[in-house]
Formats: structure tokens, C-alpha cells, sequence
């Protein structure tokens, strides 16, 4: 009896979840057959909101919001106003997937915008290409996204993770021989980003003749540096080349002040363009490299208008995140002026993903172009801190202070 | 490997293993007296360290000082647990359900952290967290000095209060043999409560010592349960001597391992170890009997 | 008080039942099978098709856990160790030996069945806290290892699994096969329970369940019991993750050995009841759509994991055989106060226990 009366439970529970879900539908999302032209444009995103990605997804949300508003002050895409639809995939991949299906399917979005961080790219990228949406993405920069066989992606930044470090391997390697580094210690987080940054520098090097005496790899959750520092520091590597995210790079840096080691060189990408480094590592920042994507300094001529916007509407300047974010918005905005449409049809998505195969986008991190998988074709500026202020200091024709060789005592 | 660096690592090793070891007393110590594995010890310990860096963050004053509050009220708070919900449970299913119970705070604790602090790293910034002395060519870092003497003073006081106090020598009959307790007119109810304050102190003290040199954030304490769960089966389940001296043992191992392995199979090491026991030995190599029946 | 022969009649439901209790089970077996094979057809958008994929696909893993954890009592927190393996054996027979995806689905679940035999051995041979302490090292230990060993699981950057249908089929429709082929895996689960369940086994573990000791006194071989239990858990645990694998064709060993995903089978297991067959798919289908509702209500904040932690917490507390059963029990009771009940072994233990303090 018992399990005749659980069974009949169970049909009826699953019967009635299974209409139910149903429910999920939102509501009043019907009407997107009858798209007028003056209905507005809605654009389909998940963002890492909560959980591990939490604070860059939050990061490429306030971008994304900032290029919509600022957008619809300036009279829309088409005429026709942009309107987000942002929802949190918790940094979970099985999230993220279910995320675009949702808003493509049910919300009958008419474009989508890309998520954060590269583990999230990949298996978003898959729901976008088999609905056959154009896939612009702001952080999926590692060299792997870009072998999968998407032919819907773009990287809407000025460089894939390996060709970070680009203008500084040339500038070293340009150095009189005896002033240049004998030996590297690489240490990276377990990463694609960054061990991609790292991994790029380290190999254009390597390939030169400079000697690898450390390649350390740590997984993501490790909160203790101090072994790898020991090895470091016992290795008395000249050129120090960390891949980091944001803390790891603090704690391996506070790690190798604790064991008194001192490099002539310290590339570290991740953790020093963050506004809060100095301040974390006690301020002995002096002549730290890092990479980055973007500068408010950078003279391209949207730039400015961003940095305006953003600063009225947060009251600080926008970071890499953000910048990544309203570039994005920027090169799909592009694409769909040229090829005059907006809708969810794979006759306007495939246009607009040959319109970017074919052309250039001007953005604020500069002229961007892409190759037949979505890679794009520039390089990333290096800065550095100069008398404790981040500059850029590579290449030559945009730098605001020189290079300083050999890196100061921290 | 060279010798300094050897030596280092030795050094850094034992530092370690000492926070390790007075974690793990406190997991062995629930065990003991309740036969409860405490998946959410480590979800405390995450807690003390986030106060303690919430404390640092509001008044400025050394996050050592925290312990002055977190101790107390992670007795109290263990002492409840105990007596309102681990003692709920059915004796007969005891050992599995308090597994899960224990498991469903960790979420709660995990879950809450997120809420009110997200999920950003934090550490605290302290004027001396990069200095370090320098002993015969190992420099030691002042910081984790601070946390291996917290380790050791605390595993001190807990060893003597399990010595030399009659409260001690009621637990330990407790864990030895509850019946027998409590015929000779030992409470043990009580006496379990407060064991398990007692446990939960040693993540109060753990967490703060964390928080002085490590990296926080919510899901952390995953991080450090498993490592502890393999020490205390390595140690022999309740047996605190075995706990400590297997914690020892593996940090040292680890911290070495390090070197020519890198972080991540060092890491390995622990897990490696809990298997090998479990299969050859699974009472523990320096625990007592307790561990055979379960 | 129940007497012995209600007991004998509860541990053999199938023997001497009305027909019309029979009846209305195979109706109500026909009426869930019916909802199964219609859904696809019902549902609006393929959106909840994927939905309906994912909650299939809970209801395999809840089931399968069953096989250890119903059965016998060991709970596994860990099982996603299996699920999470059972996805990488699949997809690297697939992209490394270029073995046919049904062939690599079947072949990955019978390695990862070979890989629980010594785990099985370290975490069996003593009582429930060795084997859950395991089942935790086990996920732990599986994501460090493939996160890090870049050249043969892809590491950190994840793997690709090729698609077992071509590009002509189209994401709506592999929907639809999916969720054809979880209902079949799910059918498959559920027919091993109910086999084990009248077999000599099923009775040894669940002798196992009620009173170990005893059990082993009265003769039962339970080291070779629980063992066999754990594999065939193992094995179709393994099949769920590496049809999962086909269809969602992307793994991430920090989503595939996740504390979280192991925690679900437990819960659902738990709030359907471990005791019963359809226990964990109706609790599957409960937390699968919850989660999904959860989300879009809250999606914003860390709540879910308070919410897991707290539902998980009280059901422990208060309502261990499940929550369905203990409704279940709740309105018999109040329905027919005075006649017969059914009651457990281990209900009988608590009560002379409660009695004796």
C-alpha cells in the first residue's frame, strides 16, 4: 500500500512539476514575433553575480550597463532603444548554458552579449553558435577558446591571453646581452587566462635562450605561497613572471617580501592594475610590469567619451572589466548599424557575424579586427610603477614614462 | 634540492603542520566524545577568520585581539550545537546523520559568508606582514610565527585541561566508554556539550591564527577539511596525540613534497595517506581501539 | 504494537496484495511513464525541454546513489566523484581512441565501476564515518588531479566532448533524444533497484541498513554486499554523468567534482525517501525544479547554498526517512489511527530505545 501511495505521489508530483515549469515562462515575452520598429532591441546576458567570478562579472555588468544608457541617450541602435536583460549564472557552467538557452528560447532575445571568464565562454559559445546567435564575449581570452571551432565569437579586446606581453618580450629581447635576464621563475595559477599571459612571455623567452629555472603551477583555491616563494627565492631567478588573478598575486608577492627575494625584472599580470595592489602589498609596488587592455589615458577617440559617461554616472574611472564590457557593446552596436538589422533570425545573425569577419570596429581599447576564429589582432599595452603610479611604458609611440631597468628593492 | 632550500621548507613545513595539528585535535575531539564527524569545523574556522579580519577592518586593532570574543562565543555556540541539534539525532544513525547535519551548516555557514561579505578574497594588512627573521639562513615570517605559537600554546592548554582537570578526566572516560561513564555518575550529556565547545574553541583560536597570513574567502573551508578529515584517520579517529603527530608528519611531508613535486601533487599527499591507512591500517597508525568500529 | 507477521507482510509487499491496490499501481506506473513520454511534446520552448533534460538527468544520479546509500545506509557525499569520472571516461575513450559515444558511454561506465572496487575496499571495511570521510577525499582529491594534469584531462581549460548526433540535428531535437535516452537510463536505474530489492542481496543490505552487527552474526557477507552495492552504484552513477557529458558536450573539473552536485543527490534522495523506489526521482523532480525556481526568484545572491544548507539540516532533524514518507505516515496515522501499521526495523529499534532511557 505504502508504495502504491508513493508512487501515486510521485506521478502526480512530477506531473504537476513538469506543467508547472511551464510557469517558468516569463511573462509578457510573447510579442517578440511582432518586433515593430519601434519596439526596443533587448539584448540577452549571463554574468557571474554570485560565486567565484562574482566581483569581475560585476565589473563587466556595470560596463554593460553603462554603454546601454549612454547608448539610449544618444538615441538607441536603429532608432530603436537597447534594453539588457541580465541575468546570474553563479559562476557555474551548467548554469551559464541554461542561461542563454533561457533567454534565446523563452525571453526571445534579439542579440546576446558574452559572460565572464574564460570557463564560462566555451559552453556559452555552444548554446549561441547551435541557435546560430552572434557571440561577442568580453573575457574569454584564453588561447583554448579560440580552438573549439566557433565560428560565431569574437574577442572584443585588443589581444588573446599569449600575446599579452607581446611589446615587452620584443623589448627585452632588444636589450645588449649583458643586461639582459639569465633566468626566469614562472609561477602561475592553474588558469587558462592567466596561465596563458604567463606561458606567453615565458615561451618567447625560453625560445631566445633565457634560461627556465622555476615553472611553478598552483590551483586556484591555494591560499598558502610560501613554498613556491622558497623555490623562487632559492633559485635567485633574475626575471620573476607570475600569472595571477588578483590575490594569489598579493600573497605570492607578500610571500617572496617574506623570504627577502629580489628580482631585476617582475612581470605580473592580474593583480597590479588593480586599484587596491599598492595598498595590499605594502606599497612597494616601484617597478612592477603588468599588461592591460586598457588605460582611461589611451588617446583613441571613443575613449574619452567612455571614461566621461562612466565617471558621471559611478563617480570613479571605469577598470579593464568594464571597458571590455562597453567595447563589446561597441563592436556588436557597430555590426548591426552596417548591416541594418537586429533580430533573432539566423539571416541577420549570420550577417552580422560576416560583417565582423570582414571589417574593423573603432572601440576604446583601439582599432579591433578579428581572424576566421574570433581572435583579435593587436597587442596589449605594458605599464609599470613609476615613482608609485602606474603608467604605460610600452610600446614607444604611446608610452607616459621610460622603463625603469633594473627593478627597485621591495 | 639545495640545503637552504631544504631547510626552508622543513621550517615551513613544521609551521604549518602546527596549525594543522591543533585543527585536527578539535575534529578528534568531537569524535571522541560523540562519534561525530564535524564537516562544518572548518566552516567555523573560515567564520573566526572572517571575524577576525572584520575586526581588524572596523577598529584597526591587531585581529589577534578577536580571540578575545570568538573564543568564548564559539564555546557557547558549540556547547548549543551540541545540546540542541547533534543530540536530536536517533544513537542508531548517529555517526551518517551528524555527517550530514554537520554538512548542512558548513552550507548555511559557506552560504551566509557569501551574503554579507561576497564572495571577494580578503585578507588582512597588517605593518608587519612581509617582515620576516632570519635563523641561520631560513628566514621565518614573523606572521606565521605568531600563528604556529597560538597553535602550540592552545594544543598545550588542551592537552593539560584533558590531563589535570577532573572535566578532563570526565571526557576522556566519555570517549573511552560512555556506558561505564555514566554509571560511575559522569553526565556525559554535559560533558559532551562541552567537549564540543571545546572543539569549536580550537577553530576560534585556528581561524584567527588563519587570518593573520592567510587568503579568506567562503568556500575555503573545503580547502582545509579534507586535508584535516586524513590526518584525523591518519592520527586514528579521537586519538589527539595521533591527530597532532600526524599533522606534523604531513605538513612537514607536503611542504617537502613541494619542491619537487609542485603545490598541487604535494597536495595530494594527505589524501594519499588517508587510503593507505584506510587499507592497511584503518584503525590509524597512533590512535587507540576507538577507531576499528568505525 | 505491530506484531511479527505485519512485519513479515512489510518486508514482502509483493505477496498477497488486493488487486485494486494493484491496479491503481500500474496505473499510476502508467501515468508517470505517459508524462515521461509526452513531455517533449508539451513542453513550449526548448528551454524547458532542457530543463526537463537536467531534472531527467538528477532523478539518474539520485537513483543510482540510492543503490549504496538506500540500500545500506552509507551515505556518500561524494558521489559526484563518480558522475564526474564517469563524464571524463566517456569523453576521453571518445577524443583519444576515437571509440564509438555509445560504446565509450557503456565502457567509461564499467572502468569507473573497476576504479570503485578499491575505493570501496579502504572506505568499507569499517563502519559509516571511514566511508564518508572517503566519499569527500574522493571528490576532492578527482578535482585536483584533472585540474592539473593539462596533457590528459585538459586541465584547467576544460574539455570538449564531441557530438554523438551531427550537426544536422539541431539543439531542440538532441534535447528531445536526451531526454528520451535519460528516461531510458532512468528506467534502467530503477529496474536494478526493484531487482535488488527482492533478491537475497537486497535483503542482506537491507539487513545491513537496520543492524549491522547482527547482520553479520546472522551470516550476511557484508564486506562483499556493501562492495557490490558501491559498484553497481558506481556504474550507473558513471553512465548518468557521461550521458550528461554527451549532451551538455563541455566538462570543467571544478563543475564536475563538485561538493554541491553530490550534496543534491543526497538531498533529493533524502526528501523523496532512501526506502522507496520512486523516493529519489520524486525528489529530483522536487529540487530540480526548486533550484531552477530559487534561481530566478534569488538568483542574485549566495541564498541558494543557505537554502540547501537549511533544508538539508532540517530534513536530517526532523524527517530522516524522507520528507514524502513522513507526510505519507502522517496522514495514515491520522487516517486510520487504529488500524495496522508498518514500521521499520529501525523505527522498532528507536522505540525500544526511547523506552529504555
Amino acid at each position: 500500500m505504502r508504495a502504491t501511495r508513493r508512487l501515486t505521489v510521485a506521478a502526480i508530483a512530477a506531473t504537476a512539476a513538469l506543467s508547472l515549469s511551464a510557469c517558468l515562462a516569463s511573462p509578457g515575452q510573447s510579442g517578440e514575433e511582432t518586433d515593430g520598429a519601434d519596439d526596443p532591441i533587448v539584448i540577452g546576458v549571463s554574468l557571474p553575480l554570485t560565486g567565484d567570478f562574482a566581483e569581475p562579472g560585476k565589473g563587466v555588468q556595470r560596463g554593460y550597463e553603462a554603454w546601454a544608457a549612454h547608448t539610449n541617450e544618444n538615441g538607441g541602435l536603429l532608432g530603436r532603444q537597447v534594453e539588457l536583460v541580465i541575468v546570474d549564472d553563479q559562476s557555474n557552467a551548467d548554469r551559464v548554458a541554461s542561461d542563454y538557452e533561457r533567454l534565446i528560447n523563452q525571453d526571445g532575445v534579439d542579440l546576446v552579449f558574452g559572460p565572464f571568464s574564460t570557463r564560462l565562454v566555451v559552453p556559452a559559445a555552444q548554446v549561441a553558435q547551435d541557435y546560430g546567435f552572434l557571440f561577442v564575449e568580453p573575457a574569454g581570452a584564453a588561447a583554448e577558446v579560440f580552438t573549439q571551432g566557433f565560428d560565431n565569437l569574437f574577442y572584443a579586446a585588443p589581444a588573446i591571453a599569449d600575446d599579452h606581453y607581446n611589446h615587452l618580450a620584443d623589448d627585452i629581447l632588444a636589450l645588449p646581452e649583458d643586461e639582459q635576464p639569465k633566468s626566469i621563475a614562472v609561477a602561475s595559477m592553474d588558469d587558462p587566462f592567466a596561465m596563458g599571459t604567463a606561458y606567453g612571455l615565458r615561451d618567447k623567452l625560453a625560445e631566445a635562450g633565457i634560461e627556465v629555472v622555476v615553472d611553478e603551477v598552483y590551483p586556484p583555491n591555494t591560499t598558502d605561497f610560501s613554498g613556491i616563494a622558497a623555490k623562487i627565492a632559492d633559485s635567485e631567478a633574475e626575471l620573476l613572471i607570475v600569472g595571477s588573478q588578483y590575490q594569489d598575486g598579493v600573497n605570492l608577492v607578500v610571500a617572496l617580501q617574506q623570504q627577502g627575494y629580489q628580482p631585476q625584472m617582475a612581470a605580473i599580470s592580474g593583480a597590479p592594475t588593480n586599484a587596491e595592489f599598492p595598498a595590499a602589498i605594502g606599497d612597494k609596488t616601484e617597478g612592477i610590469l603588468a599588461p592591460t587592455g586598457y588605460t582611461t589615458t589611451a588617446p583613441y577617440p571613443s575613449n574619452e567619451e567612455f571614461v566621461e559617461a562612466y565617471t558621471a554616472e559611478h563617480g570613479t574611472p571605469p577598470a579593464e572589466d568594464e571597458a571590455n564590457a562597453w567595447t563589446t557593446g561597441q563592436v556588436v552596436a557597430a555590426a548591426v548599424e552596417a548591416v541594418g538589422c537586429a533580430d533573432p533570425t539566423p539571416e541577420c545573425q549570420g550577417q552580422l557575424i560576416d560583417w565582423l569577419h570582414e571589417n574593423e570596429v573603432e572601440t576604446v581599447v583601439g582599432t579591433l579586427g578579428w581572424d576566421a576564429e574570433g581572435r583579435p589582432q593587436s597587442a596589449h599595452l605594458i605599464q609599470q610603477y613609476v615613482d608609485g603610479e602606474i603608467k604605460i611604458v610600452l610600446p614607444e609611440d604611446v608610452k607616459e614614462a621610460d622603463l625603469i631597468h633594473p627593478k627597485p628593492e621591495w | 634540492m639545495t640545503g637552504a632550500l631544504f631547510a626552508q621548507s622543513l621550517v615551513l613545513g613544521i609551521l604549518l603542520g602546527g596549525l594543522y595539528a591543533l585543527l585536527a585535535a578539535g575534529l578528534t575531539l568531537y569524535f571522541g566524545v560523540m562519534r561525530v564527524v564535524m564537516i562544518a569545523h572548518s566552516a567555523f574556522l573560515i567564520l573566526a577568520a572572517y571575524l577576525a579580519w572584520y575586526f581588524h577592518e572596523r577598529t584597526g586593532i591587531d585581529p589577534l585581539l578577536s580571540l578575545v570574543i570568538t573564543v568564548p562565543l564559539f564555546f557557547v555556540v558549540g556547547y548549543g550545537m551540541q545540546r540542541f541539534l547533534v543530540s536530536r539525532l536517533r544513537p542508531i544513525s548517529l555517526t551518517t546523520m551528524s555527517v550530514l547535519l554537520t554538512f548542512a551548516i558548513a552550507l548555511t555557514i559557506e552560504g551566509l559568508l557569501g551574503f554579507v561579505w561576497t564572495g571577494t578574497q580578503r585578507r588582512v594588512q597588517l605593518d608587519y606582514s612581509g617582515t620576516s627573521i632570519e635563523v641561520a639562513g631560513v628566514s621565518i615570517a614573523v606572521v606565521k610565527l605568531i600563528a604556529f605559537g597560538l597553535a602550540a600554546v592552545s594544543l598545550g592548554a588542551l592537552y593539560l585541561i584533558l590531563r589535570k582537570t577532573s572535566f578532563g578526566r570526565a571526557l576522556r572516560a566519555t570517549t573511552q566508554h560512555p556506558e561505564a561513564a555514566r554509571l560511575v555518575g559522569i553526565d556525559t550529556d554535559r560533558v559532551a556539550g562541552l567537549g564540543f565547545g571545546l572543539g569549536l574553541a580550537t577553530a576560534a583560536v585556528g581561524g584567527t591564527a588563519l587570518s593573520l597570513d592567510y587568503t579568506i574567502y567562503p568556500s575555503l573551508h573545503w580547502h582545509w577539511i579534507g586535508p584535516l578529515m586524513a590526518i584525523i584517520v591518519v592520527g586514528g579517529l579521537g586519538s589527539i596525540p595521533g591527530a597532532a603527530i600526524a599533522a606534523l608528519l604531513l605538513g612537514v611531508a607536503a611542504s617537502l613534497l613541494q619542491v619537487p613535486l609542485g603545490t598541487t601533487w604535494a597536495q595530494t599527499v594527505f589524501y594519499l595517506a588517508l587510503f593507505v591507512t584506510l587499507m592497511i591500517r584503518p584503525q590509524g597508525f597512533f590512535g587507540g581501539r576507538l577507531a576499528q568500529r568505525f | 504494537m505491530p506484531n511479527a507477521s505485519d512485519l513479515a507482510r512489510a518486508s514482502r509487499p509483493t505477496t498477497a496484495r488486493p488487486t485494486a491496490a494493484r491496479v491503481a499501481r500500474i496505473a499510476a506506473l502508467l501515468a508517470l511513464v505517459a508524462v515521461v513520454l509526452l513531455f517533449p511534446s508539451l513542453a513550449p520552448d526548448p528551454f524547458i525541454l532542457s530543463v526537463g533534460v537536467v531534472i531527467l538527468s538528477y532523478a539518474v544520479l539520485a537513483t543510482s546513489w540510492n543503490l549504496v546509500g538506500g540500500f545500506t545506509g552509507y551515505i556518500s557525499l561524494g558521489h559526484a566523484a563518480y558522475s564526474g569520472l564517469g563524464g571524463y571516461a566517456t569523453a576521453l575513450l571518445i577524443t583519444r581512441t576515437g571509440l564509438d559515444p555509445w560504446l565509450s558511454l557503456v565502457a567509461g561506465g564499467l572502468i569507473v565501476a573497476v576504479v570503485a572496487i578499491p575505493v570501496g575496499i579502504a572506505s568499507l571495511r569499517v563502519r559509516g564515518a571511514s566511508f564518508v570521510i572517503v566519499s569527500i577525499a574522493l571528490v576532492l582529491i578527482l578535482q585536483l588531479t584533472f585540474q592539473s594534469w593539462h596533457t590528459f584531462t585538459g586541465g584547467s581549460g576544460g574539455l570538449r566532448v564531441p557530438r554523438p548526433f551531427g550537426p544536422e540535428v539541431l539543439r531542440p531535437e538532441q534535447h528531445e533524444r536526451f531526454f528520451y535516452l535519460h528516461a531510458v537510463l532512468l528506467a534502467l536505474a530503477l529496474l536494478t533497484w526493484w531487482a535488488i530489492e527482492r533478491s537475497r542481496l537486497g535483503a542482506g543490505l537491507k539487513a545491513i541498513r537496520e543492524d549491522e552487527d547482527k547482520a553479520q552474526a546472522l551470516g550476511v557477507p557484508t564486506f562483499a554486499y556493501k562492495l557490490t552495492a558501491l559498484v553497481v552504484s558506481a556504474f550507473f552513477t558513471a553512465l548518468g554523468g557521461g550521458l550528461y557529458a554527451l549532451w551538455f558536450g563541455y566538462l570543467d573539473p571544478i563543475f564536475q567534482f563538485s561538493i554541491l552536485v553530490g550534496t543534491y543527490m543526497v538531498l533529493m534522495s533524502l526528501l523523496g525517501g532512501v526506502r522507496s523506489l520512486f523516493g529519489p526521482l520524486l525528489g529530483a523532480v522536487v529540487v530540480g525544479y526548486a533550484v531552477e525556481v530559487f534561481k530566478s526568484q534569488y538568483g542574485d545572491t549566495q541564498f541558494h547554498l543557505v537554502a540547501t544548507g537549511i533544508l538539508l539540516g532540517l530534513v536530517v532533524l526532523f524527517m530522516p526517512d524522507g520528507v514524502i514518507p513522513a507526510l505519507t505516515s502522517f496522514v495514515n496515522r491520522r487516517r486510520r489511527a487504529s488500524s495496522i501499521r508498518e514500521v521499520s526495523a529501525e523505527e522498532l529499534a528507536n522505540q525500544r530505545e526511547e523506552a529504555a532511557r
